[in-house]
């Protein structure tokens, strides 16, 4: 990211960015940043919360005044954690029977899907031109035979990520985004089926195949459980 | 709340610190108008894209057209880092892409004007391979007269 600040203010356009990582903008000392400590993947903070995220545009935007840098400047507000019922417990039964597959999973949550996705008005799943089933799909046969090319299978799992925490964001008790992830990770076949696919795809001899699955699958706060699975 | 690296778990962190950049020379800062006046454009490296675009791929460092009407339910995300959360993203578009923010900036003349085009690129990207595609980015920016980018990581 600050790599562009230097590109475009080089070539005449005048930058600000936020930065999320102190230390590595640091390193590459761009013309102008405004630090944030926000969750990476929320630079504006606060999800649904305007006059939060307009503080924070306003305050990156007003350091194009300054020509003295390169500048780091400290924001001044904090996110404050959600609060984290423990015991939290997916409402929607989605233990698998004997007879369960991936397939009747997907199937199961697409009604919360439908719920979710006409609640927030829009959805972030469309990225593989996939319907679910057959998103669903390809995961099965990978697991189960020879693997697709790495690049649709990534955008399939993305997609399918993507679907089941919109899901999970319209159960009737949905909890806390880090409750949905930790359900995600720990109780959905899908998890389970990325898990048993980390090893195969680390072992393939494209390197495609080897990016996804040491690097580009399972995020490194879950990697742990590749190894119990 | 996220802090310095070794105040986060640990996992986190040390993935963090793999993460190599570069140290740049100092680039100087431009002058320029109030900011009332200026024309302002958004550059995400959130690898966005509107349904249907080419997704982002490892070592991508093209970038994506986001032209300022596009409905919120057209953007998707195609960063290839599993590494962030998304489920903010999920729930508001602006919480990565705050396109609505700057548009009611606008409206209040704080900000002069929005670009009628606004950008991601995939901040994985190693920076020699964004360099060409951000000079030719600059063009674009100065023919549709911005003279501000807000960058915005993910």
């Amino acid at each position: 990211m600050g790599a562009l600040g230097h590109f475009l203010e080089r070539e005449g356009i005048p930058t600000v960015g936020i930065s999320l990582v102190r230390e590595h903008t640091e390193t590459v000392r761009p013309p102008r940043a405004l630090w944030v400590t926000f969750d990476l993947g929320r630079p504006l903070g606060i999800p649904d919360d305007p006059p939060f995220q307009r503080r924070v545009v306003k305050a990156a935007l007003d350091l194009l005044a300054r020509t003295d840098g390169p500048i780091i400047v400290d924001y001044p507000e904090f996110v404050t954690e959600e609060a984290d019922f423990t015991g939290w417990a997916c409402p929607i039964n989605l233990a698998p029977t004997e007879v369960d597959t991936l397939a009747a999973e997907i199937d199961r949550l697409a009604a919360w899907y439908d719920r979710a996705s006409a609640t927030n008005g829009r959805t972030t799943v469309g990225v593989s031109g996939l319907d679910m089933p057959a998103a669903g799909m390809l995961v099965t046969q990978a697991l189960d035979g020879e693997l697709p090319a790495a690049q649709a299978l990534k955008e399939a799992v993305d997609d399918l990520k993507a679907y089941y925490l919109e899901a999970a964001s319209a159960f009737p008790d949905p909890g806390t985004a880090k409750t949905r992830k930790e359900w995600f990770w720990s109780e959905t076949r899908l998890a389970a089926a990325l898990l048993a696919l980390q090893p195969k795809l680390a072992a393939s001899s494209d390197p495609q195949h080897r990016i996804l699955g040491n690097l580009t699958l399972i995020p490194a706060t879950e990697r742990h459980r590749v190894d119990r699975s | 709340m996220v802090k310095r690296l070794d105040e986060m778990p640990e996992v986190e962190a040390n993935h963090l610190r793999r993460i190599e950049c570069p140290t740049y020379d100092d680039t100087p800062l431009l002058p320029g108008k109030p900011l009332a006046e200026r024309r302002v454009a958004i550059i995400s490296t959130a690898g966005l894209h509107r349904r249907g675009d080419r997704p982002f791929r490892p070592g991508d460092g093209s970038y994506r057209v986001i032209p300022e009407q596009t409905p919120a339910n057209e953007l998707v995300m195609s960063h290839i880092s599993v590494n962030f959360d998304r489920t903010g993203f999920q729930q508001d578009l602006n919480v990565a892409f705050p396109i609505d923010r700057l548009r009611e900036l606008v409206a209040d003349d704080t900000v002069g004007s929005m670009a009628s085009v606004h950008y991601s690129f995939m901040g994985a990207f190693p920076p020699e391979a964004a360099q060409p595609h951000a000079k030719h980015l600059a063009g674009l920016l100065k023919a549709d007269k911005v003279d501000a980018a807000l960058l915005v990581p993910v």
